[in-house]
C-alpha cells in the first residue's frame, strides 16, 4: 500500500440484497475503493535524514448496510516498520500485513476505528492542479497536447536545513523525490518538458511497445512540502483519434493521461480547442461524476478570423483509474481547410496591390519642375546612350564586311551589306537629331549641345570608315598595291581611334 | 520594453499569438537587421553605394556587434546601436539637405534613441561637435544651421519627456555642450547676417565687442550656476570616461564592472579583426575627400576609439563606425585596383587589342599588382568573415545562465545549477521572502525566482550595495545585524569550487570589500584585512583570519571540508583557488543551509 489507498472488501452476501442477488443464492461481487490524502504523515515535520512515518486511519469492519456473516480486514503495509496498531481482536501481524479478524456475524454499519502508525517513504506526490490542453490540427493531421502540471511533495515536510553534502551521499531523504515516470501514448512525439525558464534538460525519453516512457527529473530533489510547475507536450498523428465521414468528425481520447504511477491529482481542467469553423459541437464525457463543464470560450491564434472554440471541463480529486476516453462530435465543411492559405494570398496580394498603388501616387505638395525636367532628361540620355551603342555595333559589322570583302572577293555582296548598314547608320543619326531637340526643350541645352558635338564626331568618323571602305574596294580591285594599303589603312586607323576616344569621353561625361 | 510591447500588441490584433518571451528574444536579432540596413543608408550618404555595400556586409557580422545582438540579449543596446545610427543618418541627411523634416525626423530618431540608452549622451555630444568643427573650419552654412536648430529644440523637449531624463538636458553639465552650441550657431548666424549689411571695419568692431561680452557673459553664468549647484556636477561614469584611472581610485562600485574596464588591445583585434587595418585608410580617404558628412564619420571615429578604449562597453559603439570607415577604405581602395585589373582584362575591340600591345611594361606590371591586391582582399574578407563566425559562436552563443564543460570521455556536462536555485527559490519560498546576493544575479532573480531582492543590476544607491559588501565581509554577528537591518530572508552565493567556475562570489569577493569598505558605515573594512602579511589573497590555512571568518567565506565553504572533489587532493580540496581550504568544520550560528544545486554552484541560506 503505497500512495493512494487501495481498499478492496471481498464478501460473500448471505442476507437480502435486493436487485443484487437472488434469496439464498450467493454471489461475488468485488468492490474497488481508491481513497486519496487518508495516509496522513506523522509525525508531520521530519529532518532530512529520518524516516517518513504515517498513520492510516479506517474501520476495521466492512462499512455495509447489511448484517455480515463474516469479515476479514487485511491492512497491507509497504514496510515492516510498524510503530504501533489498534488491536481489535483476533488480530495478526505478519511480514507487511495486518489481518483484523475474521469476525463473525456483526450487525449492519458496524464501526470501529483503528489506525496503524508506520513507515512509508513512497513518493507523497500530488498534482495540486492540472491543466490539459488538446489541440486539433486538420491541416497537420496532428493533435498537439500539453500538459500543465502543479507538483506538490504532501508528505512529511522537511524541517530545517537542506545538505547537499549528505544528499549526495545518498543515506538522506528517504521520502524524497528525484524522479518520476510518465507514460505518454505509443504514437507521441516531439516530446517537450519545461517550464517557465526554458528547457528542463534532466529527461530521458525511451519508446517502448506501447507506450512512450518519459522520465522525468525535475530541476531540484522534492522533499516534503516542497513543490514544482513544469509543461509537458507532445504530439500524436490525429488518425489515431480522429475519426470521419464526410464533414463529421469524432475525437475520441482521453480524458486524462498517466503522469505518474499512483498519482492523485486534486483538480483538472481539460480543454480542447477545435479547428476553426467547427459547429454542432457533441461532447460525450466519461461516466464518473462530478465532471463540469464550463462555459465554452473562443482561442485566437495565428491565421484565425473569427477565433477556435474552446470546450472545458473540470473535475476533482482524480486517481489512476478515471483516465478513460472521452469524445467530442463535431461538423467541419471542408472548404475550409483552403480558407487559410486563401487568407495568406488575398492578403500578400493586398499589400502588393498597396505598394503598387503607392509608388504610381505623387505625394509631393508642390510639382517640382527641375526634378521631373532631370528625370526626363535622364530618361533621353539613356536612349541616346543605346543609340550611340548600336552606331558602335554598326561600325564593328562594317568592319566584318571589309573583312569577308578581302578574303571572298564578293564586291556585290558587300555593296549589299554597306547599303544596309548605311540605311541604319542614318536612322540612328536621325533618331539622335531627335533627341537632341527634346533635351533643347526640356531646358538642358549643355546635354544637347553635348550630343550635337557626338553627331559632328561621328560624321568625321563616318567619313574616315568611308575611306577605309573604298581603301578595301580599290585593293580587292587591285587598283592599289597590298603594302600601300596597308599604311594608309594604318594611318585612317589611327584617326579612328583619336576620334573613338574623344566620343567614348563624351560618353563619359553624360 | 515599449518597442516589444508595440510588436507583441500589433502581432497579437493580428491574431498571431506569438509568446511575449519570443518578442523579447528576437527583438535584437531584428533589430541588428535593420541596423545594417541602416548603415548602408548612411555609408551611401558619406560615399558611394558600393561603400555601403561593404560597410553593410560589415556589420551583419562584426562581432563587436554581435556580442550585443546575439537571439536572447534582450538589452538596450540593441535597439540603441539601431537608433544610432539612424539617427547619424537623418542627421548627415538634414545636413546635406538643410531641410527642416530631415531635421525633424532626425530629432524624433533621437528621441527613440534617449528612450533606448543611456549612451544617448554620446550622440548629444557628438552632433554639437560636428557643429563646432563645421563652423571652426568655415563650413558653415544655412543648411547645418537648420538641421542644428531644429534638432536641438526639437530632441531636447522630447527626451525632456522621457522620466529618466527630465531635466537633465538643461541641468547636468553633459548636456552643456550642446546648449553651448546651439547659442554658438545663432551668434554665428547672426554675424554672417550682419556681416552682410555692414562694411568690414563697422563689422570688425561690432564683431569684437559683441563676442567678448556675449563669451564673458555666457561663461559667468555658467560659473554661477554650476557652483549654486543648479548644473549638476560630472557623474562618475564620465569622470572615468575622461580618465581611465579615475573609477579605479575613487569609485569601486563602476570598476567593478567588467565591462567598464579599459580595453585590452587583443580585444580590439578580437572583437573588430579585419576592421582594425582598414579603419586607418578609411579615415585617410575621408580626409582626401573631405565634405560636411565627412567631417562627421571622421570625429564619429576618433571619439569612439577613444571612449571604446576606456571602457570595453563602449566597443560596441565602436564597431558600426568601424565598419563603415572601413568599408569606404575597403572600396575605394577595390574599385581603384579593380579598374586597373578591367582596364587590362581581356580587350573587347580591336582598337584596345593594339594598345595593349603598345603599352609600356608600367601599366603591364599594374595589372599584376591589382591581381595581387584584389587577391589579397579577397583572402582578407575571407578570413574575417571566418574569424566572426568563430568569434560568435565561441564567445558570444552561449547562454551565461546554463554552462557546459567537457567531460573526460569528450562529452558535454551541462551545469543547469542557476535555473535549478531560481527555481527552487521561486516555487519553495515564502512569495514575500526578501532575497539578498552580489548585485550581479539581482536582475535574474527577481526575473527567474520572482522573489525581492536587496540590490540589481539597476541599483543606483551606492550606500545600498555597499551595505550588501559589508553583510558579506563581517563576521557572522556583525553580518546577522546588517541583515536584520536590511530584512533580509534568504542570501544567496554563488559558488565553483566543486565545478571550477571561475567567476564565483569568492573571486569577486574582493570586490565586496572594495565596495562595501568605501561608504561611511563600512569604514572599519579594510581590504589589506583580507590579504596575507605577503600581500596574498588566499583560502587556505595561510590566509588571514578575516577572510576566514566572514560571512562570505563561511558560506561558501559550509560543509565543503569533507568533500572530495578531486582524485588525489585533500577533502575541501578548492578548484578554482587551487587550494585546500583553510577552514573546515564549521558551524552556522544564524543561517541555515536552505538548498545547495547539484554542482553548489548556487548556493542558499536561510536568515534564522
Amino acid at each position: 500500500m503505497a500512495r493512494g489507498i487501495l481498499v478492496l472488501f471481498l464478501f460473500i452476501c448471505g442476507v437480502s440484497a435486493q436487485n443484487l442477488v437472488v434469496k439464498n443464492a450467493g454471489r461475488k461481487v468485488e468492490l474497488n475503493l481508491v481513497y486519496s490524502h487518508l495516509l496522513v504523515p506523522y509525525p508531520s515535520k521530519i529532518v532530512q535524514n529520518q524516516p517518513q512515518l504515517v498513520k492510516y486511519s479506517g474501520n476495521a469492519y466492512p462499512f455495509l448496510p447489511y448484517e455480515v456473516v463474516s469479515a476479514k480486514t487485511v491492512v497491507t503495509l509497504s514496510s515492516n516498520n510498524i510503530e504501533s496498531y489498534t488491536k481489535v481482536k483476533p488480530v495478526s501481524v505478519t511480514d507487511t500485513s495486518i489481518t483484523y479478524g475474521p469476525y463473525e456475524n456483526l450487525p449492519a454499519f458496524s464501526e470501529e476505528e483503528i489506525t496503524v502508525h508506520y513507515e512509508n517513504n513512497a513518493p507523497f506526490l500530488t498534482v495540486a492542479s492540472l491543466k490539459r490542453w488538446i489541440e486539433i490540427s486538420h491541416w497537420g493531421g496532428n493533435i498537439a497536447v500539453e500538459e500543465d502540471v502543479d507538483v506538490l511533495h504532501t508528505g512529511a515536510r522537511l524541517k530545517g536545513a537542506f545538505s547537499r553534502h549528505e544528499y549526495q551521499r545518498g543515506q538522506s531523504g528517504p521520502s524524497s523525490v528525484a524522479s518520476y515516470r510518465t507514460f505518454l501514448p505509443a504514437a507521441a512525439s516531439s516530446i517537450y518538458y519545461r517550464d517557465d525558464i526554458g528547457n528542463i534538460s534532466t529527461s530521458r525519453t525511451k519508446i517502448l511497445e506501447d507506450t512512450v516512457e518519459v522520465e522525468l527529473t525535475p530541476r531540484f530533489p522534492l522533499f516534503g512540502g516542497w513543490k514544482t510547475k513544469y509543461k509537458i507536450g507532445y504530439n500524436v498523428p490525429s488518425y489515431e483519434y480522429l475519426y470521419s465521414r464526410g464533414d463529421n468528425f469524432i475525437l475520441q481520447m482521453r480524458f486524462i493521461d498517466h503522469i505518474f504511477d499512483e498519482m492523485v491529482v486534486d483538480s483538472a481542467e481539460v480543454s480542447v480547442l477545435l479547428p476553426e469553423g467547427a459547429e454542432d459541437v457533441e461532447i460525450v464525457f466519461p461516466e464518473y461524476p462530478g465532471i463540469e463543464k464550463k462555459a465554452d470560450s473562443i482561442f485566437k491564434t495565428y491565421l484565425d478570423t473569427t477565433g477556435r472554440k474552446v470546450i472545458t471541463a473540470t473535475k476533482k480529486n482524480i486517481v489512476e483509474n478515471h483516465i478513460q476516453d472521452f469524445q467530442v462530435k463535431y461538423r467541419l465543411p471542408s472548404w475550409r481547410l483552403i480558407f487559410e492559405p486563401l487568407l495568406i494570398v488575398v492578403a500578400c496580394y493586398l499589400m502588393f496591390l498597396v505598394i503598387v498603388i503607392y509608388v504610381r501616387l505623387d505625394f509631393s505638395i508642390s510639382k517640382d519642375e527641375a526634378v521631373e525636367a532631370r528625370m526626363k532628361a535622364a530618361g533621353v540620355l539613356e536612349n541616346v546612350l543605346s543609340t550611340q551603342e548600336k552606331r558602335d555595333a554598326i561600325y564593328t559589322s562594317l568592319d566584318a564586311a571589309i573583312h569577308t570583302l578581302k578574303s571572298s572577293k564578293d564586291v556585290n555582296g558587300f555593296q549589299s551589306a554597306l547599303k544596309n548598314i548605311n540605311a541604319d547608320h542614318k536612322n540612328l543619326a536621325q533618331s539622335l537629331g531627335d533627341q537632341v531637340s527634346r533635351l533643347r526643350s526640356l531646358g538642358v541645352p549643355d546635354l544637347a549641345d553635348k550630343i550635337l558635338d557626338l553627331q559632328k564626331l561621328d560624321k568625321t568618323l563616318k567619313d574616315i570608315v568611308g575611306q577605309q571602305v573604298s581603301l578595301a574596294e580599290r585593293l580587292v580591285g587591285n587598283k592599289i598595291a597590298k603594302g600601300n594599303y596597308v599604311t594608309e589603312d594604318a594611318t585612317l586607323g589611327k584617326k579612328r581611334e583619336e576620334l573613338l576616344e574623344r566620343i567614348h569621353s563624351i560618353i563619359g561625361s553624360l | 520594453m515599449v518597442t516589444s510591447a508595440t510588436l507583441y500588441n500589433v502581432l497579437h490584433w493580428l491574431n498571431f499569438t506569438v509568446d511575449i518571451r519570443n518578442v523579447c528574444v528576437f527583438l535584437a536579432p531584428l533589430f541588428s537587421s535593420l541596423t545594417t540596413i541602416v548603415t548602408y543608408h548612411l555609408t551611401k550618404e558619406l560615399s558611394n553605394p558600393g561603400a555601403g555595400l561593404v560597410a553593410a556586409a560589415m556589420i551583419s557580422i562584426v562581432p563587436g556587434y554581435i556580442s550585443r545582438s546575439v537571439a536572447g540579449s534582450y538589452d538596450n543596446e540593441g535597439i540603441a546601436i539601431f537608433c544610432m545610427l539612424f539617427t547619424y543618418y537623418t542627421w548627415i541627411k538634414a545636413v546635406k539637405t538643410g531641410s527642416l523634416s530631415w531635421s525633424v525626423i532626425c530629432a524624433l530618431a533621437y528621441f527613440y534613441m534617449v528612450s533606448s540608452w543611456g549612451g544617448y549622451v554620446f550622440l548629444i555630444n557628438l552632433i554639437p561637435l560636428h557643429v563646432l568643427a563645421l563652423m571652426i573650419s568655415g563650413r558653415f552654412s544655412h543648411r547645418v544651421y537648420v538641421a542644428y536648430t531644429t534638432l536641438y529644440c526639437t530632441g531636447t523637449i522630447l527626451s525632456m519627456q522621457i522620466p529618466f531624463v527630465g531635466f537633465q538636458p538643461v541641468l547636468t553639465s553633459e548636456h552643456m555642450g550642446a546648449l553651448g552650441v546651439f547659442g554658438l550657431v545663432q551668434l554665428h548666424a547672426l554675424v554672417d547676417y550682419v556681416k552682410t549689411k555692414m562694411s568690414t571695419e563697422d563689422f570688425n568692431v561690432v564683431f569684437q565687442s559683441v563676442i567678448s561680452t556675449a563669451v564673458v557673459l555666457l561663461l559667468g553664468v555658467a560659473a554661477v550656476l554650476t557652483f549654486s549647484g543648479k548644473i549638476a556636477p560630472w557623474t562618475g561614469r564620465f569622470y572615468s570616461l575622461l580618465d581611465p584611472s579615475y573609477a579605479k581610485n575613487n569609485i569601486p562600485i563602476i570598476a567593478s564592472v567588467s565591462e567598464h574596464q579599459p580595453t585590452a588591445w587583443s580585444s580590439f583585434y578580437f572583437d573588430l579583426q579585419l576592421l582594425v587595418f582598414l579603419f586607418p585608410a578609411g579615415l585617410y580617404f575621408c580626409f582626401a575627400n573631405l565634405s560636411d558628412a565627412n567631417i562627421f564619420i571622421i570625429l564619429y571615429g576618433m571619439t569612439s576609439v577613444y571612449f571604446a578604449g576606456v571602457m570595453v562597453r563602449l566597443m560596441l559603439v565602436l564597431a558600426p563606425v568601424m565598419c563603415i570607415l572601413s568599408g569606404i577604405g575597403a572600396s575605394t581602395l577595390l574599385s581603384k585596383y579593380m579598374k586597373g585589373l578591367e582596364a587590362s582584362s581581356p580587350p573587347s575591340a580591336g582598337a584596345s587589342e593594339k594598345k595593349a600591345k603598345k603599352s609600356d611594361p608600367q601599366s603591364f606590371l599594374r595589372h599584376e599588382i591589382s591581381l595581387a591586391f584584389v587577391a589579397m582582399m579577397t583572402f582578407m574578407f575571407v578570413t574575417y568573415a571566418l574569424h566572426c563566425t568563430w568569434v560568435t559562436s565561441e564567445a558570444y552563443s552561449s547562454p551565461s545562465i546554463v554552462l557546459s564543460a567537457r567531460g573526460h570521455d569528450g562529452s558535454r556536462i551541462i551545469f543547469d545549477d542557476f535555473r535549478e536555485a531560481y527555481n527552487w527559490l521561486k516555487h519553495n519560498t515564502p512569495e514575500d521572502a526578501k532575497v539578498m546576493s552580489w548585485w550581479d544575479y539581482g536582475y535574474q532573480i527577481t526575473a527567474m525566482a520572482n522573489r525581492t531582492i536587496i540590490v540589481d543590476n539597476n541599483t543606483w544607491n551606492n550606500t545600498h550595495i555597499s551595505r550588501v559588501g559589508q553583510a558579506m565581509a563581517s563576521p557572522e554577528d556583525k553580518a546577522y545585524e546588517i541583515m536584520r537591518e536590511l530584512d533580509v530572508d534568504y542570501v544567496l552565493v554563488i559558488f565553483g569550487g566543486l565545478t571550477g567556475y571561475s567567476s564565483d562570489d569568492i573571486n569577486k569577493f574582493l570586490w565586496m570589500v572594495r565596495i562595501g569598505g568605501s561608504t561611511e558605515t563600512g569604514k572599519h573594512i579594510k581590504e589589506a584585512d583580507f590579504y596575507t602579511p605577503q600581500g596574498e589573497f588566499r583560502v587556505d590555512k595561510e590566509g588571514s583570519p578575516t577572510l576566514l571568518n566572514c560571512l562570505m567565506y563561511k558560506m561558501c565553504y559550509y560543509r565543503f571540508g569533507s568533500l572530495y572533489t578531486e582524485g588525489g587532493k585533500p577533502p575541501g580540496w578548492d578548484r578554482v583557488r587551487g587550494a585546500e581550504i583553510g577552514n573546515k568544520d564549521f558551524e552556522l550560528d544564524v543561517l541555515e543551509e536552505a538548498y545547495t544545486t547539484e554542482h553548489w554552484i548556487v548556493r542558499i541560506f536561510k536568515v534564522k
